[in-house]
């Protein structure tokens, strides 16, 4: 039981803070002669249980203590203990993030399921609508966590260090602190329903946020903490990439996923804090009563809007572009060709990041807002197709008369390309003023978003799972097992969404328990094999947890791939490297018997200064 | 550059994008079209569907042909295949991409983003504005006022061939007024009045075609899903007719 007493410690302490904190509250409401105390003592006690959380996880003992001039005690554990602690190593801390992603995403996963059942037939019987609300909305936010954290917090976090060559990220107990931050988020969720739930959705619009039962201040409590995570996971990746570049990996050599996590992480750090403002301030309107959002007492309901999207969008490229690396990666090295076009391909994803940040609005054409703002948003919008266009180009142009290896990575990899296909055009009726009046609200934006989301990143996450499954455990997944369950997912998933478009434009509105029997048949159809695709991952999840216990031993580099992760033993050691690698040039020398990325100097007794920010 | 895979890749598409283009033409996606509102959005969607077809079948032709053709049948046990062509970038295939899909995109934001917009706002500052409907939404239910004949009511009745105005608002939190027949929609905001223009051409009523209805789309709590109040479109002496019996 040794091996959780840094748990122990962080519920101990995050239960003191709890008390502490409402009981602050408390004295603080009654000085103030206020009648309502509930949420002020459940948003008190919160905000000091989850500080007693972190300092109870190793946040003192690692860190704090030094500032007091005491020394500290770094957690150090071995074997699966190391994922129960405050460690600082980048890969425990990559693979913390990737499962406790997955393990949200296949809960997540079945609230779908649920939403799928109650939806089999027209009218509201299995939930109460109430209960619909809560059970989608949790969907929304759990499955919007998965899609910020799982590539970014997982596979950034453990790929993007040995990618460029370093040792660890440039604030390691900064790291350990933006993963320990997540399990809270995940605590509140999962409680909600025993506060009443929130009727919201993940979108919390007020005047319907501030209102209600006290579950949508957990979610917005929630929402607010996993933000922070974000940010400070950004800050790290853009310092990591800035300064702890090995020797040689001047900027024009560094592997496309890189590229892609520093463009994502501009966005995690600068926009994030937009939605955190937004959801603070609804916070405050149910906490201290006030009213920024209500527009009968001098406050403006659109206002939340802009605020919430100005994040809420760009962080859609958050979740894309880090997919879009991932899938250039794998592309170039299971075609056995350079990633083609690759300056037009970083160019493309810093235009991406760019416009990212002037599209929120189109969210808001049906809002309500000034009908001048319609036109400049439509433009803006349809303008990211360009460099979208560019990494489709980029994809085929890889593969292009390549020597196309289909293992399971590779056929996630090529499975990205169809379905963001489709969830890039259908976006485009939705970036269109006039056929956005239409769609706007139906499931042809739910079909949409699960096309990019879904068909493009989590794809491009299940792609990352199996091409860096024998690195991470050192053992080789079962390419019959992944085989199958690409096919499954691939056919299933196509099969699920395609309809959706259709019930959407034939007028059936999203976020509803019920609707006009009209629509059954179709639902009844989506429901099925919505189902279907949830038995689709079982394979999945076997194949993971018997191959980590059981499979075959990887070796080092069992795909002949040429980027430094590879260079390495399987699993990496703590270090990364023995000796640390020097970089002569980029890593797609495929074709070309000259070529070589890196070297291991000879030990000269001293390791060659990082490149740091020059060039 | 040109070689027969791109000859052969080129040709498939061809033929693929006019069968689909084809088979497109015949599709009928949507409901009945009641307004002339919903006349811009339909086509618009089918201009846009005609824009993004051949997009479509180029990306998806290239990607099954490259499986189909470049696949290798190396098994694990022998490790990675060969190298292919160290081939890092064309000029002309960028230039060229870059080219077209700009193209594409200054197309479709000329035609029919502002134009689709553009008539949207013509006919809703056309002169021949006949009947003003307040609209009032509140957990969850619709109200319509009709100040002009004082009727106020939970049933939207409409007169064929009017130009009609929706003054738009809500009591509690937000919802968003839509009528699918008309395709438009847009929300109801606490504290503001938005607009909404309809330029009725169809007669239809809800016990025929359910897209004769209010449906709220902006989502409101509890019971938004069943936030629904029934539409009629009627002819002019039926809807004198309906105002005078209400008075």
């Amino acid at each position: 039981m040794t091996a959780l007493k840094p748990l122990g410690q962080a519920v101990l302490f995050a239960i003191i803070g709890f008390l502490i904190g409402g009981g602050l509250s408390a004295a603080l409401v009654e000085a103030a002669g206020r009648d309502e105390m509930k949420e002020p003592v459940i948003a008190g006690g919160y905000l000091f249980a989850l500080i007693g959380w972190l300092f109870g996880i190793g946040v003192w003992g690692s860190w704090v203590r030094e500032w007091f001039g005491a020394s500290v005690k770094p957690f150090e554990a071995h074997g699966w203990k190391r994922y129960f602690g405050f460690s600082t190593d980048h890969k425990v801390i990559g693979v913390q993030y990737g499962a406790t992603m997955v393990v949200i995403l296949l809960l997540a996963g079945a609230l779908a399921m649920l939403m799928r059942v109650e939806l089999a037939d027209a009218e509201s019987n299995l939930l109460s609508n109430t209960d619909y609300n809560t059970v989608m909305g949790l969907h929304g936010i759990m499955m919007i966590a998965v899609a910020v954290a799982a590539l970014m917090g997982g596979f950034a976090n453990y790929v993007m260090p040995l990618m460029i060559g370093a040792d660890d990220v440039a604030f390691p107990r900064l790291n350990a602190l933006s993963y320990w931050i997540v399990p809270p988020v995940a605590v509140l969720l999962i409680i909600t329903p025993l506060f009443g739930g929130f009727d919201t959705g993940w979108t919390a619009y007020p005047p319907l946020a501030s209102q209600g039962a006290t579950g949508n201040l957990l979610f917005l409590m929630a929402f607010t903490t996993f933000g922070l995570s974000s940010i400070l996971g950004g800050l790290n990746f853009i310092a990591t990439i800035i300064t702890m570049r090995a020797p040689g990996m001047t900027w024009s050599r560094m592997p496309v996923f890189v590229w892609a996590v520093f463009a994502a992480s501009l966005i995690s750090l600068t926009a994030t804090q937009f939605v955190a403002y937004a959801l603070l301030m609804v916070i405050f309107e149910r906490v201290f009563g006030m009213h920024f959002f209500d527009g009968t007492i001098g406050g403006d309901a659109i206002l939340f809007e802009h605020v919430f999207w100005f994040y809420s969008h760009p962080a859609v490229y958050v979740m894309i572009l880090p997919a879009f690396g991932i899938e250039l990666e794998i592309l170039s090295h299971f075609a056995r060709k350079p990633v083609f076009a690759y300056k037009w391909v970083v160019r493309a994803f810093f235009s991406i990041v760019a416009l990212s940040f002037v599209v929120w609005a189109h969210h808001l054409f049906t809002s309500g807002m000034s009908g001048e703002l319609h036109g400049p948003f439509m433009v803006l919008t349809e303008l990211i197709s360009i460099p979208t266009g560019v990494v489709f180009l980029a994809a085929i142009g890889t593969i292009w008369r390549g020597r196309l290896w289909l293992k399971t990575p590779m056929l996630f990899a090529m499975g990205v390309i169809a379905n963001f296909l489709i969830g890039g055009l259908t976006g485009l009726y939705l970036a269109d003023v006039v056929t956005d009046l239409n769609f706007q609200d139906t499931y042809f934006v739910v079909a949409h978003f699960h096309y990019t989301i879904v068909g493009g990143e989590i794809f491009a996450m299940m792609a990352a799972i199996y091409y860096w499954y024998p690195k991470i455990t050192g053992r080789m997944y079962n390419e019959t097992l992944g085989r199958i369950h690409f096919i499954g997912m691939f056919a299933l998933y196509n099969i699920t969404f395609i309809p959706m478009f259709i019930v959407g434009a034939e007028g059936m509105n999203r976020r509803v328990a019920s609707y006009p029997a009209e629509f059954e048949n179709l639902n009844m159809f989506i429901t099925v094999a919505a189902l279907l695709l949830g038995v689709a991952f079982l394979p999945f999840v076997y194949n993971m947890v018997n191959s980590w216990i059981r499979g075959q031993r990887a070796g080092d580099n069992p795909w002949g791939a040429r980027t430094l992760e590879w260079q390495t033993s399987s699993p990496p050691p703590e270090e990364n490297f023995e000796t640390p690698p020097v970089v002569l040039e980029d890593p797609y020398g495929y074709g070309d018997p000259e070529a070589q990325h890196f070297e291991f100097p000879p030990d000269s007794g001293h390791a060659p200064e990082p490149v740091g920010g020059d060039d | 550059m040109i070689n027969r895979d791109t000859v052969a890749v080129a040709i498939i598409w061809i033929v693929v994008t006019a069968v689909v283009e084809i088979a497109f033409s015949f599709a009928d996606i949507f409901p009945a079209a009641a307004s002339e509102e919903a006349v811009i959005v339909d086509d618009a969607f089918n201009f846009l569907t005609y824009i993004a077809i051949p997009v479509f079948t180029f990306v998806l032709v290239a990607l099954i042909y490259s499986i189909v053709r470049f696949r290798t049948r190396s098994s694990a046990v022998d490790g990675a295949p060969e190298d292919g062509p160290h081939v890092r970038t064309n000029h002309r295939w960028v230039w060229g991409w870059m080219v077209v899909t700009s193209a594409l995109v200054v197309t479709v934001i000329i035609h029919p983003g502002l134009t689709g917009l553009n008539e949207v706002d013509e006919l809703a500052q056309g002169d021949d504005l006949e009947l003003v409907v307040e609209v009032s939404g509140i957990q969850w239910a619709w109200t319509f006022t009709y100040p002009d004949q004082n009727i106020t009511g939970s049933e939207l009745v409409l007169p064929l061939d009017a130009h009609v105005r929706f003054d738009i608002t809500a009591v509690d939190v937000l919802h968003s007024f839509w009528i699918p027949a008309f395709r438009t929609k847009i929300d109801a905001v606490p504290g503001l009045t938005t607009q909404i223009h309809a330029n009725i051409t169809e007669l239809g009523d809800y016990d025929d075609d359910i897209n004769f209805r209010v449906q709220c789309a902006e989502l409101c709590g509890r019971d938004h899903g069943i936030m629904q109040s029934q539409v009629r479109v009627v002819e002019r002496e039926e809807f004198n007719e309906w105002v005078l019996a209400q008075q």
